[in-house]
């Protein structure tokens, strides 16, 4: 009865793309503790705290950040591992996981962004930080840059997102985390 | 129409009701949020500032004397709707910023009272302070927080498996005991819409003298309530949730409460005598605890809102929602749908949280209002209560009095189409 532009608009944000990245994500593993349970409620460490770790590896650098949107649920870990550069080779995301929890759009978002940067150098990571986070501070528009967009591959699907104020946060958190968790890796090189 | 009220008739009070969203005539479901307001209640805010705008209870000019007027006939309303005493030195209605003020006012109007020795307020190292799981943010942290200060233990009534306080004798006589000095909770949970047991939870607080404070804030504007009633100490609750202003709320307190109280806001209109080298004298209650200027242009409406529901009769708003409260509890016989609060119209407002299978609410909410349905998703500031039920967020309708039972159809047919959408 009512068959207006918004079903259309929601299957533009909510593409295939999406729901299915947010159900069998990528780079999802369980490290974190949960903030639904109640055990959560004693346990100060759980939430909102941000670990350094050590390396798993020689040569490398961990770290892992917690990120977390008060107002819907979102939240997520990223855990990052970084060659530390010591062999004159540009510092390179040697491994990247994560657990959380939240909307399709957060879960699908962090999977994209694992398919993205696992594997890249440093540099290239955060530039494709910097390119997503353009897009959704589009407003709908997307990047007018065909190149840009390109180089974002899945995560142009995140342009209908844009649109909405209220979610541009779920689709930027994972890569707050990684950011937090590459510059807290950073911190340790050289130590 | 709907039982004993024209609800059209109602509805067309509403000037925001009368829009569409995304192509739909809006539907609101988000009273629990926040309330809509009648004509009459934003007429009387901007009438007030048309014609009356001056101080309150200082100045001897006319318009003083009106405003003044005005204001105090608005505390006089709010008094009447919820069965308090005004007026002849007996006023037991305290104008605040809103609920969330309400309480951080008490909790900090106790803490005060714990530095000074005043009983029977005063906490002490090993007293306690017992809330519920189901409380809103603002009663468990304005009272965990006074907990912290003083010294005091916070402890907590526990809900059954359909969210409600445990009220039976044998429980709460294992909460609260000797020690309890105060004991906070919700008369109406904004997450289940579970009404509490409040006289049990009164009778077992008398038995060891403890101090009852109530957040009225989800039952004022569904139920007829009377404090006196109810008997309990002190409560709260805010204008906005009754199709009143943002910006303003009350606190209820018994008279000789009122007067033990000591106050914790300082400034003008709340002394009498005030010198450089000696402590001042605060003037009686409510004044007291009214320090600065007050929202009065919010009172003058909120009055006009309390007004503006007893016209419709307190009954009739109950009754209306009574009949919604059924059609919106079939949410639950849609598949993947589950309700988190009561599953019977017993006991119960019509503010429904649920969850959907696979589908996290904010993703539930973005759908519902893609059908120009407003719902509220998120944990409604309550994260325990939904701890309690294994969840972090909830999607959640609340119903005002302008509901109907189209809007509840509009509702569950986009609730069932959710699951589908997400699954496709």
């Amino acid at each position: 009865m009512f068959d207006g532009m918004s079903d259309a608009e929601l299957e533009q944000m909510y593409q295939e793309v999406i729901l299915e990245a947010s159900k069998s994500p990528h780079g999802k593993e369980k490290f974190s503790a949960d903030i639904t349970t109640a055990a959560a409620e004693s346990d100060e460490s759980s939430a909102g705290a941000t670990t350094t770790l050590s390396a798993n590896h020689e040569y490398c650098v961990s770290a892992q950040s917690h990120q977390f949107n008060p107002t819907c649920g979102d939240e997520v870990t990223v855990r990052v591992e970084l060659s530390d550069g010591s062999n004159g080779e540009p510092v390179r995301i040697e491994k990247l996981i994560w657990d959380g929890q939240g909307c399709s759009i957060s879960q699908a978002s962090l999977s994209i962004m694992y398919d993205l940067v696992h594997g890249k150098t440093l540099e290239e990571a955060m530039e494709l930080s910097r390119t997503f986070k353009q897009l959704m501070e589009s407003r709908g528009h997307g990047l007018d840059d065909e190149q840009a967009e390109e180089l974002l591959d899945d995560a142009i699907v995140f342009q209908g997102v844009s649109k909405y104020p209220m979610r541009i946060k779920c689709a930027l958190l994972g890569w707050e985390g990684l950011k937090d968790s590459a510059a807290l890796a950073l911190t340790q090189v050289g130590k | 129409m709907t039982g004993m009220v024209d609800i059209e008739k109602i509805r067309a009070e509403f000037p925001i009701l009368d829009q569409e969203i995304h192509g739909y005539p809006l539907a609101y479901l988000d009273s629990g949020a926040t309330a809509q307001k009648p004509q009459t209640v934003i007429d009387a805010e901007s009438q007030f500032y048309s014609t009356i705008n001056a101080g309150v209870h200082r100045g001897a000019h006319e318009l003083a004397a009106l405003s003044t007027e005005a204001y105090e006939q608005g505390r006089y309303s709010v008094a009447q709707l919820v069965g308090a005493h005004y007026g002849d030195g007996d006023d037991e209605i305290v104008v605040t910023g809103g609920a969330t003020a309400g309480l951080n006012m008490l909790a900090n109007a106790f803490d005060h009272a714990s530095f000074d020795g005043i009983e029977p307020f005063a906490l002490h190292r090993g007293d306690e302070v017992v809330v519920s799981r189901a409380e809103h943010h603002s009663v468990l942290l304005s009272f965990q927080e006074l907990c912290r200060r003083t010294g005091a233990v916070l402890k907590a009534l526990d809900l059954d498996d359909q969210g409600r306080i445990i009220s039976d004798k044998a429980y709460l006589e294992s909460v609260i005991t000797h020690r309890t000095k105060i004991v906070a909770f919700t008369h109406v949970s904004n997450v289940t819409g579970a009404i509490t047991n409040v006289p049990a939870i009164v009778t077992r607080a008398r038995e060891v003298g403890a101090v009852v404070v109530l957040d009225a804030c989800q039952s004022v504007p569904h139920l007829a309530v009377n404090f006196h009633d109810l008997d309990v100490d002190f409560a709260v609750f805010s204008a906005h949730k009754m199709y009143g202003p943002t910006g303003v709320g009350f606190m209820y307190g018994k008279r000789d409460m009122l007067e033990k109280l000591p106050p914790m806001n300082f400034g003008g209109s709340m002394v009498e005598l005030a010198w450089m080298d000696k402590p001042a004298q605060y003037m009686a209650p409510p004044a007291k605890f009214e320090a600065g200027t007050q929202p009065v242009a919010q009172v003058v409406a909120a009055g006009v809102a309390a007004q503006w529901m007893m016209n419709i009769g307190l009954d009739n708003i109950e009754a209306h929602e009574q009949i919604l409260v059924p059609e919106l509890l079939k949410l639950a016989d849609i598949e993947h749908v589950k309700i988190l609060g009561p599953l019977s119209s017993q006991d119960r407002i019509g503010t429904v949280a649920f969850e959907i299978d696979d589908v996290h609410p904010h993703d539930v909410g973005q759908f519902i209002d893609s059908r120009g349905i407003a719902i509220r998703v998120g944990h409604h500031c309550a994260q325990p209560v939904h701890r309690h039920f294994g969840y972090y967020a909830s999607n959640r309708v609340s119903l005002g009095i302008y509901n109907t039972s189209e809007e509840i159809q509009r509702l569950c047919s986009a609730v069932a189409d959710v699951y589908g959408f997400f699954h496709r």
